[in-house]
């Protein structure tokens, strides 16, 4: 194939995976923002986020006390929503695993893997946040928009990229050993 | 048989997840960052106007008038009483991606490189055309929701759930999903093939 079909070929595939991302993207927030599933799921499981924070945060001194998706103190209280749980992370990351070509098995490993990492690094911007807004309120509002919604994103798309090229590299191994090396791309 | 020099530079770049990429990433953060902070005022502007002559294309009589005094997005027509207070939309919510779109680009080698830098720029004007898109949602979803008897006389149940979702889409996912799609548009077809990252099936 010539430099210029490569490219096209290339081209094509690119926007194939980005119609599917934005359709898995748009079909998951649909699921994700319809009541039942806010009622059943994501306000439970972000009750879940604000227990665990608060834990954290007894555990490092802080005199907190939650209650459903609120952490309060004496001096700060802060009411966990949908875009600070983690999920819009999770919706995104899961969205590009799906619109890319894989096995499913390693699809899903993917799946539990990121999901889990993206959690754990909201629970330390929940916790982080907390603090701040505790101690150095001038500073929260910037911290919460600016600083730790984008690393949050930037840590998901991170994994992704870090997923799809290991996932490629397996692909590239699985093709060498069908076809041998000399036949390889 | 040698390829041409400048095909050989584009088609040799592989995305490396690397500490290199990190230091890039972070760089092209802080750089946006900056930007976004001395920049924002004049950019909410334009998006504010530019939103205002959307909305009164599309609404008779032509009343809305957006303006952007500092911080926020501030929402007036000529029909609400002289008395009553404006809306104000939060705007840092709106556009604070331009940071990620800015910290994306900068993870590519050589992000200075005139193509990619050109690259960058369109994808940063797709991204305007993205908030302005929101803006008018946004303000159509006040319109739908917040005016009360207004809103109800005027707005039927699927405009209201139509606007409204589209512009709650924009918050939970849309304005995470916007600087990565952007880039994955502009920057992955100049990578290399062997980086893998082309969603090859």
């Amino acid at each position: 194939m010539t430099e210029n079909g490569k490219e096209a070929s290339s081209n094509r595939r690119s926007v194939f995976f980005l119609a599917r991302f934005v359709a898995l993207l748009v079909g998951f927030y649909f699921v994700v923002a319809s009541n039942p599933v806010n009622d059943a799921v994501i306000v439970p499981f972000t009750a879940g986020v604000a227990r665990v924070s608060t834990v954290i945060l007894a555990a490092i001194g802080e005199k907190v006390s939650v209650a459903g998706t609120e952490i309060r103190s004496g001096e700060f209280a802060v009411n966990i929503e949908n875009g600070c749980n983690g999920v819009e992370a999770a919706l995104l990351f899961g969205s590009a695993i799906l619109a890319f070509p894989a096995p499913w098995h390693r699809r899903a490993l993917g799946l539990v893997a990121g999901f889990a990492a993206i959690q754990a690094l909201n629970l330390v911007r929940v916790v982080s946040l907390f603090w701040i807004g505790a101690h150095r309120p001038a500073l929260f509002s910037s911290s919460h928009t600016v600083l730790w919604q984008s690393a949050v994103v930037l840590f998901s798309v991170l994994l992704f990229l870090f997923w799809a090229s290991r996932e490629q590299r397996i692909r590239a191994a699985e093709a060498v050993g069908e076809h041998g090396p000399s036949k390889g791309r | 048989m040698g390829r041409p020099k400048a095909a050989e530079e584009t088609a040799g770049t592989r995305l490396k997840l690397d500490g290199r990429a990190a230091v890039r990433m972070a760089a092209g953060f802080a750089a946006g960052l900056v930007s976004w902070l001395a920049f924002s005022g004049p950019y909410e502007k334009t998006v504010a106007s530019t939103a205002s002559v959307l909305i009164r294309t599309f609404e008779s009589p032509s009343v809305t008038s957006l303006s952007a005094p500092g911080g926020e997005i501030r929402v007036d027509r000529s029909d609400f009483p002289p008395a009553s207070p404006r809306p104000g939309l939060p705007a840092a919510d709106l556009h604070f991606n331009f940071v990620l779109l800015a910290a994306l680009f900068a993870f590519v080698p050589h992000p200075l490189e005139p193509r990619r830098f050109l690259r960058f720029w369109l994808a940063a004007a797709g991204l305007w055309a993205i908030h302005v898109l929101a803006l008018v949602f946004q303000v159509e979803s006040v319109y739908a929701t917040r005016l009360g008897a207004w809103s109800e006389a005027h707005y039927g149940s699927f405009a209201r759930n139509f606007w409204t979702a589209g512009f709650h889409f924009y918050q939970i996912a849309g304005r995470f999903a916007a600087p990565f799609a952007l880039w994955w548009l502009m920057v992955r077809p100049e990578m290399d093939h062997a980086s893998g990252l082309d969603g090859r099936g």
